[in-house]
């Protein structure tokens, strides 16, 4: 993990969680189109499970901290979108990874509904959850084909490209 | 599809284990409520610092459905708008009709008269004079030319011509108009003339009365004064003292540009007399 990864990733997770505040969630309410977990999607879709997983947690505390409810609960729903979308990555076309990124993000807005109806938070309605099902994932589907080509192209861009393992030859001295 | 490593397993079953140790924590004592208060407060000026630029934005979104049916919803409120103003102005208006009859109402019972509510429809020169006020009332009412005419205060003028339903009023600021006054504080009596804008002057009868500023003015006792006595006229706002006596300034009790609602004293006064006829033995020459 680089230091241009990382400050990539907080600066990502600052300008979703911010936008996601001011304008998305405004926009759609009172469907609940997420678009910190679309990122999430989007950036284990291009750099696979390990980043994802990370990625979904770390944006998942931050958002808890933030919100009402208990945290942990968007940490652990997003940390299974970033697992599920990391191992789905297979290097697809951009509409075949919106469509996974809105299938995934769907459920796990249903999932997240599960479980604060089971820590009894306040407002939370798991048949409202499953009723906005479909229409997340259409929101999602749209925001999925504006991110997943953003993300592609910071995330191939040499600073910051994954690091890869590197071959280490080896230079020792030559016997005889 | 991908396979999990032994360290990604290992990672996303050590991370699920932390979501699950933070929500039982924060349901179980609030042990997390001072990183809540932290980041809300955060969040809260970085969103508060956002708005004056994604404000304007989103709201411009917002209000694209219902751009349409706004307009109309704007002028049925600009429409109400201006019918409620209207309503206002009239409620003004009608309070301050009903504040100038309740004065007329408690005058007529202190004086134990009658008097007639009046509206002025005018005011302007007229008769031969500079300074009258059409009513809307008139012999009809029981209105006679020379009753007093009063705001409820002061004096306003007299009843110079009177119609079936119209008088003229001859207001107490004209110049050719003489009141017969008495000074409140020393009893003395003289006479107050109109002077136009610049209010009333005060002539004593006795030349050696002393007028100060200050002392009030009323219509004089009957006998002395064709008006209705006890009307309030002015007060006393400078004095000159000369060889034929003081003088004084009066500012009156009521303005003359401002008349709205008056009352006719309807105690004295007589019918206007009709036209008589020529004597043509006269005009002949006795024929």
């Amino acid at each position: 993990m680089t230091r241009a990864r990382v400050a990539a990733a907080l600066c990502a997770i600052l300008t979703a969680l911010l936008l996601q505040g001011a304008l998305i969630g405004p926009w759609t309410m009172p469907v609940p189109v997420s678009l910190p977990a679309v990122l999430v999607a989007a950036v284990a879709l291009m750099d696979g499970p390990g980043s994802g997983m990370a990625f979904g947690f770390s944006i998942g505390l931050i958002a808890d901290l933030g919100s009402d409810h208990p945290a942990g609960v968007l940490a652990l729903s997003w940390l299974g979108v970033g697992l599920v979308c990391g191992l789905a990555a297979d290097r697809n076309s951009v509409r075949r990874d919106a469509a996974t990124a809105a299938v995934v993000c769907a459920v796990a807005s249903v999932f997240t509904g599960l479980v604060l109806v089971a820590v009894h938070a306040d407002g939370a309605d798991l048949r409202h959850s499953v009723e906005w099902a479909l229409p997340v994932g259409l929101g999602d589907a749209l925001l999925a084909l504006a991110v997943v080509p953003a993300v592609r192209a910071f995330l191939r861009s040499s600073s910051l490209r994954a690091p890869h393992p590197g071959f280490e030859l080896s230079t020792g001295a030559r016997r005889g | 599809m991908r396979r999990l490593t032994r360290r990604q397993r290992t990672a996303a079953i050590v991370l699920a284990a932390l979501a699950m140790c933070f929500i039982t924590l924060d349901l179980g004592g609030g042990g997390l409520a001072g990183a809540h208060s932290g980041v809300r407060g955060a969040f809260g000026s970085l969103y508060r610092g956002t708005d004056s630029v994604l404000g304007p934005v989103r709201r411009f979104v917002q209000g694209v459905p219902t751009a349409g049916s706004n307009e109309a919803t704007i002028q049925k409120l600009r429409h109400e708008n201006e019918t409620l103003r209207g309503h206002l102005a009239q409620a003004t208006s009608e309070h301050r009709t009903a504040r100038e009859l309740a004065r007329l109402h408690a005058l007529a019972d202190t004086g134990r008269y009658k008097i007639m509510p009046a509206t002025v429809q005018a005011v302007g020169s007229g008769g031969g004079f500079d300074w009258t006020a059409s009513l809307d009332v008139g012999t009809a009412d029981g209105v006679l030319v020379g009753q007093s005419v009063t705001d409820g205060y002061g004096l306003v003028g007299r009843v110079l011509h009177a119609d079936s339903y119209s008088c003229v009023v001859l207001l107490a600021a004209d110049t050719s108009s003489g009141v017969g006054a008495r000074d409140l504080r020393t009893r003395q009596i003289g006479l107050v003339s109109g002077k136009g804008t610049s209010g009333l002057s005060f002539a004593p009868l006795n030349p050696n009365a002393a007028v100060r500023v200050g002392d009030k003015l009323a219509t004089g006792p009957a006998g002395t004064s064709s008006y209705v006595p006890g009307l309030s006229i002015g007060t006393v706002t400078a004095v000159t003292r000369g060889p034929q006596g003081s003088t004084a300034v009066v500012r009156p009790t009521v303005s003359p540009t401002s008349l709205d609602t008056v009352g006719v004293i309807l105690l004295g006064g007589h019918r206007e007399s009709g036209r008589t006829p020529i004597d043509p033995s006269a005009l002949a020459g006795g024929r």
